[in-house]
């Protein structure tokens, strides 16, 4: 059996086992194992197996995943993302739709210090949605705002996302970081666009909020400036070349520690309570990244990747055509896989294929990032829309599907955009280095 | 027995977090003092690499035992719940397999960093230090791992109508 035979029926027994509920971690470990063994014998395959998880040992850079994860599980312990949402509320009162507008905003504004989406579904849900249905918002309108502004936290720095992408694309991390801005801008403008034309449409859908005095919307922009000094901090400095993005990582989360104590919303019990839920996070995330490993190895072995970018290279079609098949496969698999997951399977594959089509890897990232977040909130499998029924779980399925498939259009736009104008997400890194 | 046990995954946990925080306040303290005394520390790359193993390996016992491992749980709406108590039995025998497949080989190269004494670039630590806390995060790992084996072969023997889960953030 020839390399890329073993190679195929491991990817495929793989997928299967993931679909039948074995965890991914596991799923990955045990086939990138067993896949190894058969193509090098098994005292090789236990060689490789057992230095695994010696590369965490010798990965500094890793470091940066628990620090940022833990930067945004203390803002949301210290309730920033209600005060911040609050904050935008007021400074944009005297419209329809506020509440909506506010949500998309303090999303993308939380996306600077959270790199979760998950996560961030799960805070806007609690402080977002009771507040629009207690202004007697339509159901679709404030779940669908939810739901698609959490995606927001993958495209802007920190992205673990963008993080696992880097690694694994072996791709900088700064000038991903630089990349996803834009980019990043560009879908809260254009999910801010959406929740107007939804309300220019159905005006019954968002009610006009109380203006409020100027000066109490002066005050209200008060609020924003912890965030601010923890995004100039962690990520300005990095640009300003003060610290790498693993020290950015650190002083970012120090910096949170001591603006939500000195504000009086961090106690020592939220703090532990954040610590020991990050360290979590953490595991699991490293722990799919190790069976991701073995996986990667068993792949790289199998020569699939070169193969394949080799075999369409060979078919001699337009790089544009190759790269709209590869965004529907990408938004097919995201329809059933978890976002990380798809990262860590297909990255190995399509990266070098991209390149081989003379793909910018920076560029094909925040395109990836685009299309998870398209996986994210795609009905009926997003992980974003089980995260919010589980967090609100009244809310209606049915409501629930077209909120979010009417900000799929944002989404959408972004993507082609990026596809038409790379410069998009390429000239940011650019200027900076 | 999963009482005693939790209670010690939770102490695991807590060292995990210690040295989460550790390896924050070691890189503030290298950044502030290069930056203003021009001093910085010796080894933070070393110490930051140890308490990353530490981070990671220590917590990895308790998001087993909460079943807080990624899962696509799709089939949920296609089979039973019968069948799906069938699927968590055969997916936690599939962890232990790997769980144990995976210490048996780590012993090996872990005793060749005790016996070559390998160390660490610039403070000279120990690898074995690095090999110990992974041995121990998966070490407590496997026995987690057969607890929940056990606890879903019992569901499956026994089945009852089980609460819907709460989204793993």
């Amino acid at each position: 059996m020839s390399p890329q035979t073993v190679g195929i029926i491991g990817f495929i027994v793989m997928v299967t086992m993931i679909f039948l509920r074995i965890p991914v971690a596991i799923a990955l470990g045990l086939v990138g194992t067993v896949g190894y063994a058969a193509l090098n014998g098994w005292t090789q395959a236990a060689l490789v197996l057992g230095r695994v998880p010696f590369t965490f040992a010798s990965a500094y850079d890793l470091s940066v995943v628990p620090l940022f994860v833990l930067m945004g599980s203390i803002a949301r312990h210290s309730g920033m993302a209600r005060e911040l949402f609050q904050s935008i509320n007021v400074m944009f009162s005297g419209r329809r739709g506020t509440l909506a507008t506010a949500t998309i905003g303090a999303c993308a504004a939380l996306g600077s210090v959270s790199g979760s989406s998950v996560a961030m579904v799960a805070t806007m849900s609690h402080v977002a949605v009771p507040e629009m249905r207690r202004a007697k918002y339509d159901e679709r309108l404030a779940l669908g705002s939810v739901v698609a502004g959490g995606t927001l936290g993958i495209l802007f720095p920190p992205s673990v996302m963008l993080i696992f992408y880097g690694l694994t694309a072996v791709q900088s991390i700064p000038k991903l970081f630089a990349a996803g801005f834009i980019p990043g801008l560009i879908l809260a403008a254009l999910q801010i666009l959406v929740v107007k034309t939804a309300i220019w449409l159905y005006p019954d859908w968002a009610p006009v909020s109380p203006r409020a005095p100027w000066r109490v919307r002066l005050q209200a922009s008060a609020g924003m400036w912890k965030l601010l000094c923890i995004f100039v901090l962690s990520i300005g400095g990095i640009y300003a070349g003060w610290f790498s993005p693993t020290e950015a990582a650190a002083i970012g989360t120090f910096s949170t520690i001591v603006i939500a104590t000195l504000s009086g919303s961090m106690t020592f019990g939220k703090l532990v309570e954040a610590t020991i839920e990050s360290g979590r996070t953490a595991a699991m995330l490293f722990f799919i990244l190790l069976g991701a490993i073995m996986f990667s190895y068993f792949i790289v072995q199998t020569q699939i990747a070169s193969n394949l970018a080799a075999w369409v290279v060979s078919l001699h079609l337009p790089p544009t055509a190759v790269m709209v098949v590869v965004v529907f496969f990408y938004i097919v698999l995201g329809s059933f896989l978890e976002s990380l997951t798809m990262i860590l399977i297909t990255v190995p594959v399509f990266a070098p294929l991209a390149q081989g089509l003379g793909y910018d890897l920076i560029w094909f990232g925040i395109i990836l990032v685009g299309l998870i977040e398209v996986g994210m909130i795609h009905p009926p499998m997003g992980m974003n829309l089980f995260v919010l029924q589980s967090q609100v779980p009244d809310a209606r399925l049915g409501k629930l599907y077209i909120g979010s498939a009417m900000f799929l259009v944002a989404n959408a736009v972004l993507i082609v955009l990026l596809l038409a104008f790379p410069q998009i997400a390429l000239w940011l890194p650019r200027h900076l280095y | 027995m999963k009482a005693v046990f939790a209670s010690i995954s939770r102490c695991a946990t807590y060292a995990s977090a210690l040295f989460l925080v550790a390896m924050m306040m070691i890189t503030v303290a290298d950044v502030v003092l290069r930056a203003i005394f021009n001093l910085p520390i010796t080894g933070t790359y070393d110490l930051v690499q140890l308490f990353l193993v530490g981070t990671v390996f220590l917590s990895i016992p308790d998001v087993f035992l909460r079943d807080r491992n990624i899962v696509i749980d799709f089939v949920d709406h296609v089979f039973g719940q019968r069948a799906i108590g069938l699927l968590k039995l055969i997916a936690n025998v599939f962890a232990v397999a790997f769980l144990g497949l995976l210490i048996w080989r780590m012993v090996p190269p872990a005793r060749d960093a005790l016996n070559f004494h390998e160390v660490s670039p610039d403070l000279s630590i120990p690898m074995w230090v690095h090999w110990a806390l992974m041995l121990i995060g998966i070490g407590l790992t496997l026995p987690a791992a057969v607890l929940m084996l056990i606890q879903s072969a019992l569901d499956f023997s026994h089945p009852q109508v089980i609460p819907p889960q709460q989204a793993d953030l």
